[in-house]
């Protein structure tokens, strides 16, 4: 009995399986904003690898912090070696879920407001993240965008400028396009 | 004569902080590194992806932020969001390659034919990735 039961189980696992759709890119995009009215202070990454799961919402995105491209070299180089400390902790992710994913109806185009929760980990500290964002259909294949801010501090980044060059508050915007 | 090392030295300040500020606020906003220009470390796909999967934290110490050159066969050509060309290197793992962002719109060849090219490695995802590559050599026959 107990062994119907098992197969029952892996059965429907599988079927599971089958109907969940895995949506993923490499060349997501990532801004980083953290502007004082004494500096502009801005970067933007191309190269996010996110994947995110049609039935159970599940999402995760990486970033390396060296594929943040600043205007300025100098400022990248001091945010890279000085700030993020790139050579040691050259990676940030965010895993989470959204977990209103059931109100997005993947196989018709539309514009759906989404909520994620989850786990935003940059400079190796790791904190609890809770935002919206927009989730558009269009023919067949999601974009996710979302702009939220996080504190500096929180991620155990200090420098000297950070609050007075530097905006304590960083705003991240994100638009990933999967395939 | 105190008047003159007074002079010279105000001089020599004057100088200096003028280079430091041309350096800081204006050679550094327009001069970016060039990958042309370096020297890079030569590699294969197959070589860099098996450091990175064996011992990220030392292929890191060895690749990480530095000129990488390397040949292989183009797997994937795409468009990352920015309008970038990204081409996709075959290493001998299916699942992890060598992921490009090129510096500029140039033509690029076919999937499948060979390519030499030249980036800054940024670490490593799924794949290793380099940054800012420029095409060293590339076979446009095939």
């Amino acid at each position: 009995m107990k062994k119907v039961t098992i197969l029952l189980v892996l059965l429907f696992t599988c079927f599971a399986l089958q109907a969940q759709k895995i949506f993923a890119t490499k060349t997501g995009q990532i801004k980083f904003n953290a502007s004082s009215p004494l500096e502009k202070i801005e970067a933007v990454n191309n190269q996010v690898d996110s994947k995110m799961v049609d039935k159970t919402g599940q999402i995760v995105f990486s970033v390396l912090i060296k594929s943040f491209r600043f205007e300025n070299q100098l400022m990248e180089d001091h945010f890279n070696e000085n700030y993020l400390e790139t050579s040691k902790i050259p990676k940030a992710d965010f895993k989470g879920f959204i977990s209103n994913i059931t109100t997005v109806d993947f196989s018709k185009e539309g514009r759906y407001q989404i909520e994620l929760n989850g786990t935003l980990t940059i400079h190796g500290v790791s904190q609890k993240v809770s935002t919206t964002g927009t989730l558009t259909i269009v023919g067949s294949k999601p974009t996710i965008t979302g702009i939220f801010k996080i504190k500096i501090k929180d991620y155990g980044i200090t420098g000297l400028y950070i609050g007075d060059k530097i905006a304590s508050e960083a705003e991240i915007n994100v638009k990933c396009e999967y395939q | 004569m105190k008047k003159k090392i007074l002079i010279s030295l105000t001089a020599i300040f004057v100088i200096s902080a003028f280079c430091i500020w041309y350096y800081v606020f204006q050679y550094s906003k327009t001069h970016h590194r060039k990958v042309e220009t370096e020297n890079a470390i030569i590699v294969t796909p197959d070589q860099i992806v098996k450091a990175y999967q064996n011992n990220e934290q030392a292929a890191n110490k060895s690749y990480l932020n530095k000129t990488i050159q390397l040949t292989g066969l183009i797997a994937k050509r795409d468009k990352d969001q920015a309008g970038h060309i990204t081409l996709t290197i075959k290493s001998g793992d299916p699942f992890t390659n060598v992921f490009c962002t090129l510096k500029s719109l140039v033509n690029t060849s076919t999937p499948d034919s060979l390519i030499t090219i030249k980036g800054i490695c940024s670490g490593f995802l799924s794949d290793v990735v380099l940054n800012d590559a420029i095409i060293v050599n590339q076979n446009k026959e095939n």
